[in-house]
């Protein structure tokens, strides 16, 4: 029942997310999506996609609501009409995933620790990973450098 | 309960916001809840406890947060030079400019 309300409470903050106006409305939506998705990972027995997901979120929302409040004018008071309408639509589109099934679930790999996924079978994908995130940020910082010497 | 389903729906809500709003946060916003949708399949395809699952999540992560820390130096480099960050606002201002110097 809890994983029910959860889902459906994930549903109806995406749609809040997309539909209010206001960036910084939109954003605080999107906190309670990632927060309701990582206490779906936790009550589901994933516990490090639940503390990933958190940290993650906490890092992206910080950067986002600041972004948010600076790029964007004060937010006006979103009417009670419009809040319940879209807290409605977001109940009505979580209806399929209540009476509706399209898998069953896959157990194919069901005996892999985290750590073994991790380091053992996905060791390539991971030290990959790690090479391109450091080149984002080096070209990130690049670009932004070279960007500030030509407004020089 | 399906969470293939939820994450269906959740894909749909997001591809829509990216699709029909102008703001580029928005934007960003939009491919967070595509993200977020894509992970969850990840974890609960897998059976929540599975090690590959969340192992797969955390390799997302990682490529969501570089994607998240680009569109974000694009989102105010695009602010400080046409002071707004109206995706339709921006293309308004190019296509003048380009108007004004075919004129001359």
């Amino acid at each position: 029942m809890i994983l029910e309300l959860i889902s459906i409470g994930l549903v109806i903050s995406a749609c809040l997310t997309i539909f209010l106006d206001e960036a910084v409305y939109s954003v605080l939506a999107l906190t309670g999506t990632f927060l309701l998705t990582a206490l779906l990972y936790a009550l589901s027995g994933a516990l490090f996609a639940a503390i990933f997901q958190f940290a993650m979120g906490v890092g992206t929302l910080a950067i986002l609501f600041l972004s948010g409040e600076m790029l964007s004018k004060k937010p006006p008071k979103i009417p009670k009409e419009r809040l319940l309408s879209l807290v409605a639509v977001g109940a009505l589109l979580s209806l399929p995933m209540l009476f509706l099934s399209v898998s069953s679930p896959m157990n194919v790999f069901s005996d892999v620790q985290f750590e073994e996924a991790l380091w053992r079978l996905r060791a390539g994908d991971v030290l990959l990973q790690g090479l391109v995130v450091l080149t984002v940020s080096v070209g990130i910082a690049i670009f932004l450098h070279e960007k500030k010497k030509g407004e020089e | 309960m399906d969470f293939v389903i939820l994450s269906i729906v959740m894909l749909v809500i997001g591809i829509y916001g990216l699709l029909t709003k102008r703001d580029l946060l928005k934007v960003f916003v939009s491919v967070e809840l595509i993200a977020t949708a894509a992970t969850l399949n990840f974890v609960m395809l897998t059976s929540a406890g599975n090690g590959l699952g969340q192992a797969f999540l955390v390799l997302a992560f990682a490529t969501d947060t570089a994607v998240g820390a680009l569109v974000l130096a694009l989102l105010l480099i695009a602010y400080k030079k046409y002071g707004t960050s109206d995706i339709g606002e921006i293309m308004r201002i190019e296509q003048d400019k380009k108007e004004g110097e075919r004129e001359v």
